[in-house]
């Protein structure tokens, strides 16, 4: 019965062709509209790193002066070197890393390659293995490295095609911000959407992107004995000596610290460990403030920087308003469509067809109805996404359709035709068949 | 007139005419949310900067390979852009309007906590920067050649004694109106924070991240060219300077010191960074303006699609009705009249759905709230949408010929 339902369902698609068109054109727009700007929340909310993301945990200090009239909400997002030299150096966790943005020119020294400005970040060797990257060529650095302020480089994949073509840069130098480095290692496939280890003020605030991707990585060791420019927030409570000596040497944030640890019911003991870590500095006259230590893992920490725009979710909102109204001009349209064959009912009804047999034919023909919208809404979606993708690069890197969005959107489609249905279908069941035969 | 028949005839269909006015409250309830959110975005798009002609003035910034001499490769530099043909004036900051980074921050009327710090941007003028940019001093004095500091940030923390504020930003920390010429800030509310002495107001000066709040138009001028490789050259074309001077410019600029790279952006005008700083402003008001628009076309289609409907199940009534002496008038009218009721309860509702939406959305995020002349507008809007959807169907009822329809019956 449901095969020949569907068959009489597709049949009908080519009645009042018109009412049809309609019905399956306002079912697209409103699916696409509402799929397009969910796909973009979908994106953005995403989970970067599911299968750790309970377990890896970054830390914020109130290390404002004693004197300072600072509130809650002024917490910087960042820590100081002082901080981040400490907690790596205090070993708790399986691994643990500080970073921060840099970036500089990069001198390729090969005929036809000018001098170009690479987007860096200077990192500890446990952050490769703590963000699951994985290598296309070579490997992290060693541990020695990071102690030895080794001059040592992992590169993009980009890069390393830009200046050595499909051959293993490994063992070469690089000269980066007049430095020689030696390069140990080159990515693979791997890239953090949204880059959450450096992000500080979630989209449009300034400050790194959740797009942006790093060409060159080098130790964070190495970044500090070699003083290489930050690249992102800078925020100083109280003064600082002059230069980058000097900054390092302040109360100044510019670094992150992330942590990952074995298990995610290690956090209350992590916690313990920085309250102990700051009755210390306490004791030797730092950190003066009382004890607001934030600590974050992924998706806390996302939430908390406000990785999701209100624009996005106010577009979100509005687009599922407009499928809403969708909806209910699809009742009208199918209302319309179910009325106009009161009589073919009628005759069913009268040569035998139960109630629930009218009810299923009719509901599985605005299913048939909402099918093919979703088609069409499919390619809707795709134009509104491409649209989108050239408004920003963010957008670009997040208006992504992935196969789950995909079915979604079917999905979706065929819900929205089936509801708007049930009325109409129910309608239809109503129609008293001696009444129908009679007006013959 | 006969609104009677009318509501009994309705109270037949109700399915119909509720479905109707439900999709007008929808609608008016997304279209005015949404398009008041347009003309908050496009109002914030459109805001002044100060810059007198954005078109013509340019920025420039480059990294650097080596720490040379920077003194003397800024100095060079001026010198060199100056020579170039259609350059009007050239100056060193080391942040501009629109540009995204720069420094910021708090100043205090008093060095004590009890004064709270107002953020502002801190703007480092050579002696060139507001007559590059074309913005005016509107009170009190610009600053000597003399009172340009030349600091090197990597031996030095000074400040220069005395600056200039914007007026919004005057006004913010001097809320009484009184003239601030001559009155001391702090940078900071801290006893050890430096003192600055106003000595001249300036008008509108957007800051690099030209913020939503009214921020946007607080800061600090200090006469000072700072040491830093991050500087940005600033120049002013003259009118009619074309894309060759804008090569010129990178050209000589790269002849001076080859090694270093221009930004990303290479030379950019205030202008296209302002529409880069705006793109999402302008992208959320592009995608509501495209929602409503559909919005009121399926509207307009559903009223249209039902108004047709009812017109082909009322065949009969309004051929007797004509044949019984009704005129084509009455019977627009009719229909009319019929719409006028559906709509108008859906607007009602709409008016009240408006309010929750916007309400919603105010608690969700930072919107404004509704309007009513606003709302007036969209009711008026709607209705006149509703009437104009239905003349259609109406004028093809009163042209049915009483003969014809009445035959079946």
């Amino acid at each position: 019965m449901f095969g020949y339902y569907l068959r009489l369902g597709l049949r009908q698609l080519r009645r009042s062709p018109v009412l049809t068109s309609l019905v399956i054109l306002t079912l697209a727009v409103g699916v696409a509209a509402s799929m397009s700007t969910l796909t973009v929340l979908y994106m953005m909310s995403a989970d970067p790193i599911p299968q750790k993301s309970d377990r890896l945990l970054t830390v914020t200090l109130d290390n404002a002066p004693a004197d300072s009239d600072s509130k809650p909400e002024d917490i910087p997002r960042g820590l100081s070197w002082l901080d981040v030299k400490a907690l790596r150096e205090g070993g708790k966790g399986l691994r643990r890393s500080g970073m921060y943005g840099t970036g500089g020119i990069v001198e390729p020294q090969k005929s036809g390659v000018k001098n170009f400005v690479a987007q860096g970040i200077a990192v500890d060797r446990d952050f490769f293995a703590m963000m699951d990257v994985d290598f296309k060529f070579g490997s992290a650095w060693r541990k020695e490295d990071d102690r030895d302020e080794a001059r040592v480089v992992v590169i993009s994949r980009a890069m390393s095609q830009k200046l050595y073509g499909d051959e293993s840069p490994l063992g070469r130098t690089i000269k980066f911000n007049n430095g020689e480095f030696r390069i140990v290692g080159v990515l693979g496939q791997w890239h953090m959407l949204p880059r959450f280890y450096l992000m500080e003020n979630g989209r449009r605030s300034g400050g790194s992107t959740m797009s942006d991707e790093e060409e060159i990585f080098l130790p964070l060791s190495t970044a500090i004995a070699t003083e290489q420019d930050i690249n992102g927030n800078v925020n100083c409570q109280s003064d600082a000596a002059p230069g980058y000596k000097g900054l390092v040497v302040s109360e100044c944030t510019f670094m992150h610290y992330w942590v990952e640890l074995a298990s995610a019911s290690d956090r209350s003991d992590y916690r313990e460990y920085l309250h102990a870590y700051v009755g210390q500095q306490k004791a030797r006259g730092r950190l003066p403030r009382p004890d607001q230590t934030g600590l974050y893992n992924v998706r806390d920490w996302l939430s908390f920087i406000g990785v999701v725009d209100d624009d996005t979710r106010l577009q979100t909102w509005l687009a599922f308003g407009f499928l809403s109204v969708c909806l209910v001009n699809t009742i009208g349209l199918l209302l319309a469509k179910f009325t106009s064959r009161s009589g073919e009912i009628g005759v069913r009804r009268a040569l035998g067809a139960s109630r629930a047999q009218i009810f299923a034919q009719y509901l599985l023909e605005a299913a048939v109805l909402g099918l093919v919208g979703s088609v069409l809404g499919v390619v809707l979606a795709y134009g509104m996404l491409h649209i989108m993708a050239t408004q920003s690069p963010d957008l670009a890197a997040l208006a992504k359709m992935d196969s789950l969005m995909l079915l979604t959107t079917v999905l979706l489609s065929v819900a929205a035709a089936v509801l708007a249905g049930l009325l109409p279908t129910w309608r239809a069941t109503q129609v008293v068949p001696a009444l129908q035969l009679k007006s013959q | 007139m006969e609104i009677r028949p009318i509501l009994s005839a309705l109270s037949r269909n109700k399915t119909g005419a509720f479905l109707i006015a439900a999709q007008i409250a929808l609608t008016f309830a997304i279209t005015i949310n949404a398009a008041y959110v347009i003309r908050d975005r496009l109002a914030t798009a459109a805001r002044p900067s100060g810059v007198d002609d954005e078109d013509r003035v340019v920025a420039v910034r480059f990294a650097m390979t080596s720490s040379q001499n920077i003194d003397a490769l800024q100095q060079r530099d001026v010198a060199t852009l100056r020579g170039v043909p259609g350059v009007e004036s050239v100056a060193i900051t080391n942040q501009i309007p629109f540009g995204g980074g720069g420094w910021s921050g708090g100043f205090a009327v008093g060095n004590t906590r009890e004064s709270p710090n107002v953020n502002a941007g801190m703007v480092f003028d050579n002696g060139d920067v507001l007559k590059t940019l074309g913005v005016k001093v509107i009170e009190g004095r610009y600053f000597t050649p003399d009172e340009i500091m030349v600091i090197d940030p990597d031996t030095s923390r000074d400040t220069p004694p005395v600056v200039l504020v914007t007026r919004e930003l005057a006004k913010a920390m001097f809320p009484s109106g009184e003239s601030v010429l001559g009155k001391t800030i702090y940078l900071g509310n801290t006893p050890d924070a430096p003192a600055v002495r106003i000595i001249g107001v300036i008008g509108l000066m957007e800051t690099p991240w030209a913020s939503v709040s009214a921020k946007h138009l607080y800061s600090v001028v200090f006469p000072q060219r700072l040491l830093q490789t991050e500087n940005q050259y600033l120049l002013r074309l003259k009118p009619g300077a074309l894309e060759q001077t804008k090569q010129a410019v990178l050209a000589a600029l790269a002849k001076n010191d080859p090694d270093r790279v221009a930004g990303r952006d290479g030379l950019a005008s205030i202008a296209k960074m302002r529409a880069k700083r705006y793109r999402g402003e302008h992208a959320v008001a592009g995608l509501l303006i495209a929602v409503t628009v559909f919005l009121l076309i399926v509207t307009a289609s559903g009223i249209v699609g039902m108004a047709s409907l009812w017109v082909n199940l009322r065949r009969k009534q309004i051929g007797v009705r004509r044949a019984l002496g009704a005129t084509r008038g009455d019977i627009v009218r009719y229909f009319v009249t019929e719409n006028l009721l559906i709509t108008g309860t859906g607007v009602v509702a709409g008016v009240i759905a408006a309010q929750l939406l916007n309400a919603a959305l105010v608690r969700q995020m930072t919107l404004p709230q509704l309007p009513w002349p606003g709302l007036a507008f969209g009711v008026v809007a709607l209705i006149v949408l509703g009437v104009g959807s239905v003349l259609g169907p109406a004028v093809r009822a009163s042209r049915l010929s009483p003969a014809l329809a009445t035959r079946s019956v």
